[in-house]
Order: C-alpha cells, then structure tokens, then sequence
C-alpha cells in the first residue's frame, strides 16, 4: 500500500517531458476535437499512424500506453460490438443462420464454464474472451440443429457496421492514447498546476483557480494516506477477528461500516490538523503566493503548438471541403 | 506611557474547547526574545493547546497573548504568524506538500519569498535536516521521523523570530535527534525564541527555564536547577526526573552520599 502513485506519471526524458503542462493539455483538447472532426475510415487511420509516429518520436513505450488502454477494453469492445451488430446499412457482408436450441445453449453454457475457469491466467483475459467469443458464434452458427431448437435466426452484418465500428474504436484508440501521454508524462502537480493557470482568467466570474489547485493537489496528496489507513484498520478489525471476505450480505454491510466509521472519524480529524498546519504557515485562501514551479514557454511549446494548430485547421479544412 | 514587554507575554490566559471543562486555567507566561523555554507536562495537560493559542488557531475564553507587541486576535494573527512558527505533533497531518520540496516551500510560498530564494532555501533547510536526497519524493514514501523533519525544515524556511516545537522530535532516531538539537542550538545562539515542548526530560535541560503544566494550570515555572531541589514536586506534576538526579536522591535517601559523586551526578543530571 505504500508505494501508490496517484496519476500515471512515468519519469523519463523526451520531447513530451520538456513540454510546458499548459501547452500539453491545450494540445491534447485540440487534437482530440480534431479527431472528433475527422469521417472517413482512411483519415482516422492516418490520425492513429500518426500519434503512434509522434510517440516514437517522443521515446515513449507503446506498451505503456496499451496498458493505460486496459481498463477500457470493455468500453471498446462494447462499442464495436454495438455498431457491428446493430448498424443495418450498405451492402449486406454475412447472412448466417443461427440455431438457439437445447443442445447449442448447453455447449454454450459448457464453454462459459471452462472460459470461468481459465480466468484466473489474467495475462490472457483479452484472448480468452475473444476466444469465447468466437466459440459461442461457432456453437450457435454450425451446430448441427438437432433437438429442441428455440429461435432460428440470420446473424448479419452489414458493410457500414463493419467501417463504422472500426472507424469509432481507431477514433477512441486515439482520444485514450492521447490522453495517456498526457497523464503519462506530465507530473500530478504539473498538471494541476498547468490547469489552475488555464482557469486563471475565471477569476472573474469569481472562481478562484489557485485554491482549487491546491485543493486537488492535497486531495493527489492524501489518497494513499487514506488509502494505507484504511488498510490499517482493516488489518486491526482482521486481527480481532472480522473478516472482510467471508459472510453474507448483512455481515459484509456491517464491516463495511465498521470500515467507514473509523474513516471518517480520522478523516475529519486530519483535515482539521491540516487546516491549522496551512494556516500557522500564513495561508490565507485567495491571497496571491509564489510558486516554486513557474511555468514557461518554450521553444518546445512552440514547435507542438504549431503542429496543433495544423492538424486542427486540416480537420475543419476536411470537413469542409466535399 | 512606555510599557516593557517580552517578546511572548501571556497573560490570565484561559481556554476551553466544550464550555464544560477549563483545558487551559489562568496561564500567565512570559518568553523573552532570545530565550528557550521548555514545556513539560503530563498527557493532556494541554500543552498542544497552550501552543495552537500562541498562534492564534485556538480563541481564548478569556485573557491576552501578545507577540513582540502586538496583541493578538483575528485581524493580527496573520503578523503574529510572521513572527512565530509552529511545528505540530503528527507529522502526518501537517504534510501539505504533494513532494518534499513542495512542503518546504508551502510556507514561504504564502510569504511570497522570490522562487530563487525558495529554491536556494529548499536547499540549505533540507541539508540541515538530513533530508536533501529526499527532495523529489512523496509523503507516502518517508517515514514518521523523515516527515518531521521536513515539518521542521519548512518551518525554519520561514525565518520566524520564534518556533514552536510540540514533540516536533519525538520520532527521530537519538543520532538525527542529537544533530537536529545542536542546530537548533546554533539558530538560538545566532538568536531564535524556542518554545519546546517535550516528554523529555533531558532535551528539557537544554532550555533556560522550564514551565510545567499541571492539568491546565502552569504548576511551576523557573530553572532547571531550582526546580530539580524539590524532587517530590517533579513527581506531583506526573514527570520523571532525568535519571543522573534519580540515582542522587536515591543515594542521599540511603545515607550513602560521598561528596564528589554528589556534585558530579549533580551536574551530570542538571545539565549544568
Ligand atoms: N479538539 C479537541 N476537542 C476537545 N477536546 C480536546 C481537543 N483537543 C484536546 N482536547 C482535550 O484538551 C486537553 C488538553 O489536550 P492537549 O492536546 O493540549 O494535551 P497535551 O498536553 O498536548 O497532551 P500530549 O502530551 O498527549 O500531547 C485534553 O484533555 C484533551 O482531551
Ligand atoms: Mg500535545
């Protein structure tokens, strides 16, 4: 629990590391809209050549950047199987009739069971799945229709399910990718930092930019404090004998709020020792301080900001255009 | 009218946190400049307390705190902060940097101290502190002992004419303990205020007087060597005495006192 790093921030040297955050996040909104602004198929494949280009060239490990894909796979997958599926345009590709009888439903229910089984080997749960899914496709598909059958029905899949369903995921491959540099080599503080000075001119409409850096600065800050007191009072309630894994549905309420209590209890008393930390080292919300980090505008900036702004322009001219 | 003022002057201070019971009862403190005081008392005798009043985070129920002149209450708290630095119990809860350096500058950063400045301080406290490998790191990386010193480096950043430090170096191993003290000893000769706050007897010593609390009231109040002649008022006030002294009036109980071991355990435990 100690080692918890907020954020995914890997250190390292390069192009994007050099790079002001404010610039960074400026860029990264602007090409993202730019993505969102690109039609065809053949656009958006060159969008994703190109960021992969520009994270070779900003020596940053693809696999890294896969990774911090992983927790979206579902998101993906759900998104091409909905356009895939549910798309009913252009020219019909595959017209397969489909049996759902007693015999396929309980070949299906058998490699559902043996998928279950298999899934604790996590390093292959993307394989695994697709393999279960193609196998349910298969039982359904070609089994022999015997016995009782169910439904008859004609799988199909049409030409603009199949283009837009790659065009929406190679589009949102590139809106995570995008974001992952971000995250991935800007530092949390950087990063709040660089927003506080974008939000700077709310001021205005009385939104204060600093303290609400700071705010998200000490919540990064306290996460994995709470975070291993939690753990704490666990391991105490586990050594008198409760049991966080066990037991029915009341049982685990129960512990839960035996958890939360404490948590709370500590929390608030925290916060108010942290208050007065901040305020005997002459805090006062609003007041204007310096900072030990300033931003600047680099040459570096310059070059990413032209780039931006080209690729941002080519999209609107694209779309334009006929 | 000229009045002569200490540098700390408390007076009739009382404090309560519930209106049900007095925590603090009828305080009168005075701290010169230059001076180093030592508070001892026993648990919850309300030592944490007397310091957060000092700086203004606790209001009093009754009576005044002045610091070199001015007097304190919410519009001149942020002055007096300028004058007197704290440094809390918990370590943990007094992180408010997202780094280490972050921490040391927090402080100076309210100030509006010029980033080359911080900079160069960051350098020079976390170098005093034994903590200038660590810069870069995050609270959940150090331990109990690490997190106090940066507390401290980040108060000392601050150039206060006073530091308040409650148990500040309960957590640090005797070696980093010693060093720390000889540097805060350094920063009182070239003329820093201390208030120290402690359970130990023996860092005690290294003050000029020592004020003992007893259930809210200040029990005693004057040099280590005054008060260490009436052992049994030490053992009133729930302390201990330092144990050179424990073994002295043991001997003396027993009769078995030769002269010079006297003057040497004497002297040995008054730190004198
Ligand atoms: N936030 C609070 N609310 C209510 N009562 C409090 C609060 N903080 C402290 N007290 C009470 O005030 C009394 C004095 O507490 P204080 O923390 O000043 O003691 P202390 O001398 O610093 O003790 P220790 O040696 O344990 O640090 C205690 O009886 C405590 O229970
Ligand atoms: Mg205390």
């Amino acid at each position: 629990m100690k080692n918890i790093v907020i954020g995914q921030y890997v250190p390292g040297k390069g192009f994007f590391y050099r790079l002001d955050p404010r610039t960074k996040i400026i860029a990264v909104v602007f090409l993202m809209v730019a993505v969102f602004l690109l039609e065809s198929i053949l656009q958006v494949s060159i969008a994703l050549l190109v960021t992969l280009f520009l994270m070779i060239l900003g020596r940053i490990s693809i696999g890294r950047v896969a990774k911090g894909l992983r927790p979206l796979f579902v998101l993906l997958v759900f998104t091409f199987s909905f356009q895939i599926f549910l798309n009913r345009e252009g020219a019909r590709l595959l017209a397969q009739p489909m049996n759902i009888g007693l015999y396929s439903l309980l070949a299906v229910l058998v490699i559902t069971v043996l998928w279950r089984l298999l899934a604790r080997f996590k390093k292959f749960k993307g394989a695994l799945f697709l393999l279960w899914l193609s196998g349910v496709y298969a039982l359904f598909a070609f089994l022999p229709a015997a016995g009782p059958i169910y439904k008859v029905f004609d799988f199909e899949i049409y030409e603009s399910g199949v283009v837009t369903s790659i065009f929406v995921v190679v589009r949102l491959l590139i809106v995570i990718s995008l974001s992952t540099v971000l995250t991935l080599t800007t530092k949390p503080t950087d990063l709040t930092q660089g927003l506080e000075s974008l939000l700077r001119p709310l001021k205005r409409l009385g939104v204060n930019s600093d303290d609400f850096a700071l705010i998200i600065s000490i919540s990064l800050r306290y996460i994995p404090t709470i975070l291993d007191e939690a753990n704490k009072i666990m391991l105490a309630q586990a050594s008198r004998g409760a049991d966080f894994n066990e037991g029915k549905l009341v049982e685990k309420v129960k512990q839960i709020v035996s958890l939360l209590i404490p948590m709370f209890i500590i929390a608030f008393k925290r916060s108010e020792d942290l208050a007065d930390a901040m305020e005997s080292r002459n805090f006062v919300p609003g007041k204007p301080r310096t900072r030990i980090h300033d931003l600047s505008f680099g040459a570096t900036d310059l070059v990413t900001a032209i780039f931006t702004v080209i690729v941002f322009a080519g999209a609107i001219v694209l779309r334009v255009l006929p | 009218m000229v009045m002569l003022l200490s540098f700390l002057e408390i007076r009739n201070l009382s404090f309560s946190y519930n209106q049900k019971r007095m925590v603090l009862k009828h305080v009168d403190l005075a701290v010169e400049r230059g001076e180093w005081i030592a508070v001892l008392g026993h648990n919850g005798s309300g030592k944490s307390t007397l310091a957060k009043t000092i700086v203004g985070l606790l209001r009093p129920a009754e009576g005044t705190i002045t610091v070199d002149g001015i007097t304190l209450s919410d519009e001149t708290a942020y002055d007096v902060r300028r004058k007197v630095g704290i440094v809390f119990q918990n370590p943990d809860n007094q992180f408010v940097g997202v780094t280490v350096k972050d921490d040391i500058a927090f402080g100076m950063e309210n100030l509006s101290v010029p980033k080359e400045e911080m900079l160069q301080k960051i350098a020079f406290y976390a170098e005093k502190v034994g903590m200038a490998d660590y810069l870069d790191k995050e609270p959940s990386a150090l331990s109990g002992g690490q997190k106090q010193r940066i507390a401290i480096a980040g108060i000392l950043a601050m150039k206060t004419d006073m530091i308040i430090f409650d148990e500040a170096t309960s957590m640090l191993d005797p070696t980093s303990r010693r060093e720390l003290m000889d540097y805060i000893k350094t920063l009182h000769q070239e003329g820093l205020t201390i208030l120290m706050i402690t359970h130990d007897i023996e860092e005690a010593l290294m003050a000029d007087r020592l004020v003992v609390l007893k259930d809210g009231a200040v029990f005693a109040d004057d040099t280590a060597e005054h008060l260490f002649q009436r052992p049994e008022a030490f053992r009133e006030a729930y302390l201990e005495l330092p144990s050179a002294l424990r073994i002295y009036y043991e001997l003396e109980a027993a009769g078995d006192m030769t002269p010079p071991l006297a003057t040497t355990l004497w002297r040995f435990g008054s730190g004198k």
